[in-house]
């Protein structure tokens, strides 16, 4: 009953509103974020609300599972995320992220709940044609440690007005050692329109993947 | 004579009072319109705005002002930089937003 409140109470202050899935995880100054992240071994949804121009403050839940779905772990935990630094060049953008989250884990690979500290960094750096990021996040608790890491290369179709659709081919390597010690290469389509962010794709094995983001 | 080119010359000034009522930012950073639509939505804001136009291709933030008000430079600028971007120059510019539109689609 405990755990249903709570649920509810993360999808509810969710509603009201992002991961490392984009250049920015946060919004501007006094916007909310909503991000999710979906395919097989991996599912995440996070919101965040930025009270400043560098900081957001957010709740995240997460679930991640083997390709044979025999181990499994959840994490709920609320999660700061900070604009470390930003360089505004006349046609690009680069940043340093620190994204750190202090929660708890669930699993069927140990008994009981356990406390989890998540630190990561995230490095991107865009244009209006390009796009690049990597970033590495650890997910600590004691005897179920796993970390995350990817890098994304990507590259629009073309340059749009600012209120026009833009379409993107970004390839994604990351690998979750939870789930396996190789990389998983996906291929995505990415549109951005303004408050939305999307993107689809299925990983070299066909394995699909589905994330967004929106910020309002 | 005389008093046609008074009336001419006095609508004239008129109109440049009406239409000296935009703002021109140049600002670095901006490469998406996800990332950029916080300079919009927190320009909007402002009271004294009318109408605001972001241009990823050229770089630049178009603030017009309602009629009858005055922008204030600083704290246009102060939007900005609080949506994390950096602005390079602002001047003032005799188009509205829908000016400076149907100029950008005439160059294109």
């Amino acid at each position: 009953m405990k755990q249903a409140l709570f649920l509810n109470f993360l999808f509810f202050v969710m509603m009201g509103f992002v991961t490392q899935l984009s250049a920015a995880p946060l919004g501007y100054k006094n916007s909310w974020m909503v991000m999710g992240d979906f395919n097989k071994t991996y599912q995440e949804l996070s919101a965040n609300y930025s009270i400043t121009a560098n900081d957001a403050l957010g709740v995240s839940v997460n679930a991640m599972q083997t390709e044979d779905s025999v181990s499994r772990q959840q994490i709920a935990e609320a999660v700061y995320t900070r604009k470390v630094a930003r360089w505004n060049l006349p046609n690009a953008q680069a940043n340093i992220w620190f994204i750190g989250g202090l929660g708890t884990t669930t699993g069927n690979t140990f008994g009981g709940s356990k406390a989890m500290a998540s630190p990561g960094v995230q490095v991107d750096y865009e244009t209006t044609r390009f796009y690049s990021m990597a970033s590495a996040r650890v997910y600590a608790a004691q005897g179920a440690t796993s970390n995350i890491t990817l890098v994304r290369l990507g590259a629009s179709f073309y340059e749009v007005d600012y209120d026009q659709p833009q379409p993107w081919l970004v390839v994604e390597a990351r690998r979750i050692t939870f789930v396996s010690n190789q990389y998983v290469f996906t291929p995505m389509l990415r549109v951005i329109h303004n408050r939305y962010f999307v993107e689809a794709g299925a990983s070299l094995s066909g394995q699909l993947r589905f994330n967004f983001m929106y910020n309002y | 004579m005389k008093l046609i080119n008074y009336v001419l010359a006095i609508s004239l000034m008129g109109l440049s009072q009406v239409t000296l009522a935009s703002m021109k930012v140049t600002v670095n950073g901006m490469v998406c319109s996800f990332c950029a639509q916080g300079i919009e939505k927190s320009l909007l804001k402002l009271d004294e705005t009318k109408a605001v136009m972001v241009d990823l291709k050229n770089k630049v933030v178009i603030v017009e002002a309602k009629e009858g008000k005055t922008l204030n430079e600083k704290l246009i600028k102060e939007e900005i930089t609080d949506s994390g971007y950096d602005v390079v120059s602002i001047e003032t510019i005799p188009q509205t937003v829908a000016q400076f539109k149907e100029q950008m689609k005439g160059k294109k």
